[in-house]
């Protein structure tokens, strides 16, 4: 490649990172955390219920006779059930209940599997569906879905871009690290990680748009291909339209046992993920059990019975015997790490936080090329330094304090999960006004050690307040919480090696700007 | 930078489109596993030509070139899909 190519791309890919890189420190970190979605789900919830034990004899038909006794079940919405297991003892339903005046409101409740009695509120614990919130969409519903979506994208011209720059010494500097001397650390750190993370990265820029901006090549291919036959597409696409008319006739929703049994039986070796119905109370009824083959590499089944009269609507054994759909499911199933154990999920955490690093590293390298500059726009500078510092290290510390919200709170607390999601913000804006305002490097560091000692916080409060449910709960191989403590525990340690980097970085950069010419930095790769 | 970037987003996204369609339109395989490989292809095109765009000194080079790419997939998928129709 030519010399002024190379130049333009090393420029284009500095400036990208820039650009992108508030974004997506939010979309790794959020996402990283997400990787444990289940297990801050229980985290947050199971020391409240450490007595109950998952029971292998459930009764649908139980769990919904005792869910009528108390609420009538709004015909238009879906019901959704998920059965305990080992891991997650309790029934969580959600359903919309009806109200008086044609009313109604969204339910979700957790369900006792031997009582059927209702012991808690699914909505009190919700922070690990914001945090996996704040990784699809930023809480900015579908503008903030597609600002992910073009964001992933420009991660991706990131990454060929910065393979093609590095790529005469992708080889032979792959473990170039120049820690001492005046050599560049950040660069050296910025390329290491870059480099052995590609595979990773790639695979999360590559699914991260599938899931964010399909939706582009959907309607492309709907206009052009299909003449605008929207439900052609999806036909070929695998997805298959079993909804049968509401009738307006009552039903009784009974049986379901029986067709659990049945749906066991049909699809074999699988375990439900998720039980729905439609047309709750309806003669059109139709319930679907959906499930997962551990057998196999990302296998979904599915099953839908006609509740009335018992007659099978649909079956796949094999993702819906559709290569799209089995395709979209792969992606999935890689972007998630939901095909192997603990280990694959804390590889795919470690390489998630050090794309952090990389985006880090990304800024504070331009954040140095442009202080080296004689003319210098400070207070451009000011707001990069402040974004990067305010940003980066306040949505780690937002998110420490949302976990203390989240295990000091009582779950009697009304609008609980709202006021931790609350507090998250005021916490991270908190820290970006403060950043704005204070001396970046001073208050860097500070905020990283404040941080490190939050999330050490928080396994200190889940022994000081739930010892004995912890214990309880290990002796019946429930790990969630040393899960999630081993994780926090993880980030502090990389947020107080953090702050000692920044302190010796920014003696560094003072003693050496002067006689540096730092402005090659970035072609000099 | 900004009109590179527009150069390479645009031109990415009617080269991905287009060469999807293609292949869609081309290979003599089962409708489904089409659309998967348009889609496997499609967001690697429109990265790539991203990049390719940011790769030029001016952003009329990068309109340019891109365009003499773009313009034989167009007539192609034009063509092909002409003759989808007469069919």
């Amino acid at each position: 490649m030519k010399r002024e190519a190379l130049k333009a791309l090393t420029n284009a890919h500095a400036w990208i990172g820039l650009v992108i890189s508030t974004v997506l420190f939010i979309v790794f970190f959020a996402g990283s955390l997400s990787l444990f979605r289940d297990n801050i789900a229980q985290w947050e919830s199971a020391p409240h219920f450490a007595n109950e034990h998952s029971s292998t004899q459930i009764s649908l038909d139980n769990t919904i006779a005792a869910i009528e006794q108390q609420y009538k079940i709004y015909m238009h919405d879906e019901v959704r059930i998920w059965l305990p297991n080992k891991q997650e003892p309790l029934t969580n339903i959600t359903f919309a209940a009806q109200l008086p005046d044609e009313q109604h409101q969204d339910l979700d409740l957790l369900l006792s599997p031997s009582s059927n009695k209702i012991v808690g509120s699914g909505d009190s614990f919700d922070f690990a569906n914001f945090l996996y919130g704040l990784h699809v969409d930023l809480h900015i519903d579908e503008f903030g879905k597609y600002l992910v979506g073009l964001t992933t994208l420009f991660f991706f011209v990131a990454l060929i871009s910065g393979v093609v720059i590095h790529w005469r010494k992708i080889i032979g500097k792959f473990f170039q690290y120049r820690k001492d001397g005046d050599k560049d650390r950040l660069l050296d750190a910025h390329n290491v990680i870059g480099v052995m993370g590609l595979p990773f990265h790639i695979m999360y820029a590559f699914s991260g748009l599938v899931f964010n901006l399909l939706i582009i090549f959907q309607i492309s291919y709907a206009v052009v291909l299909y003449g605008g036959d929207q439900q052609a597409l999806f036909k070929d696409a695998g997805f298959v339209d079993t909804h049968i008319e509401e009738a307006n006739i009552a039903q009784p929703m009974v049986g379901l046992d029986k067709l659990m049994a049945k749906a066991k039986q049909d699809l074999g070796n699988v375990e439900f993920t998720r039980i729905s119905i439609e047309h709750f109370g309806d003669q059109s009824a139709s319930i679907v059990f959906i499930g997962k083959d551990s057998s196999q590499f990302s296998t979904r089944k599915e099953i839908r019975y006609h509740i009335a009269s018992g007659q099978e609507l649909y079956k796949t054994l094999n993702n819906y015997d559709n290569a799209l759909r089995s395709g979209l499911s792969v992606i999935a199933s890689l972007h998630f790490g939901d095909f192997a154990g603990y280990g694959l999920r804390l590889l795919f955490f470690i390489l998630g936080i050090g794309t952090c690093y990389i985006i880090l590293t990304g800024n504070l390298m331009w954040i140095e090329k442009r202080a080296s500059k004689r003319k210098v726009n400070k207070l451009g500078l000011h707001l990069v330094k402040a974004m990067t510092s305010g940003t980066f290290i306040g949505i780690i510390f937002a998110t420490g304090v949302g976990f203390i919200a989240a295990r000091v709170l009582p779950i009697t607390t009304v609008l609980r999960s709202e006021m931790i999601i609350e507090l998250f913000f005021v916490c991270l804006f908190a820290t970006m006004t403060a950043s704005l305002l204070s001396k970046q490097s001073l208050f860097t560091t500070w905020l990283c050690k404040l941080t490190a000692m939050i999330l050490v916080a928080v396994p200190l409060l889940d022994w000081l307040m739930f010892a004995n449910e912890i214990i309880l709960m290990v002796q019946c191989q429930r790990f969630d919480i040393i899960v999630v403590e081993v994780i926090l525990i993880l980030l502090a340690f990389a947020c107080w090696k953090f702050s000692g980097q920044v302190s010796t970085y920014d003696t560094e950069l003072q003693v050496n700007l002067p006689r540096q010419d730092l402005s090659n930095i970035n072609v000099n790769h | 930078m900004w009109s590179r970037t527009l150069s390479g987003f645009i031109l990415g996204l009617l080269l991905s489109i287009s060469v999807a369609l293609n292949l869609n339109l081309l290979l003599p395989i089962a409708q489904d596993v089409s659309l998967l490989i348009g889609l496997l292809v499609a967001f690697p095109i429109w990265a790539g030509v991203q990049v390719w765009s940011y790769s030029f000194s001016s952003a009329k080079q990068a309109w340019l070139k891109g365009t003499i790419v773009l313009a034989p997939n167009v007539v192609l998928s034009t063509i092909l899909m002409m003759m989808g129709l007469s069919a």
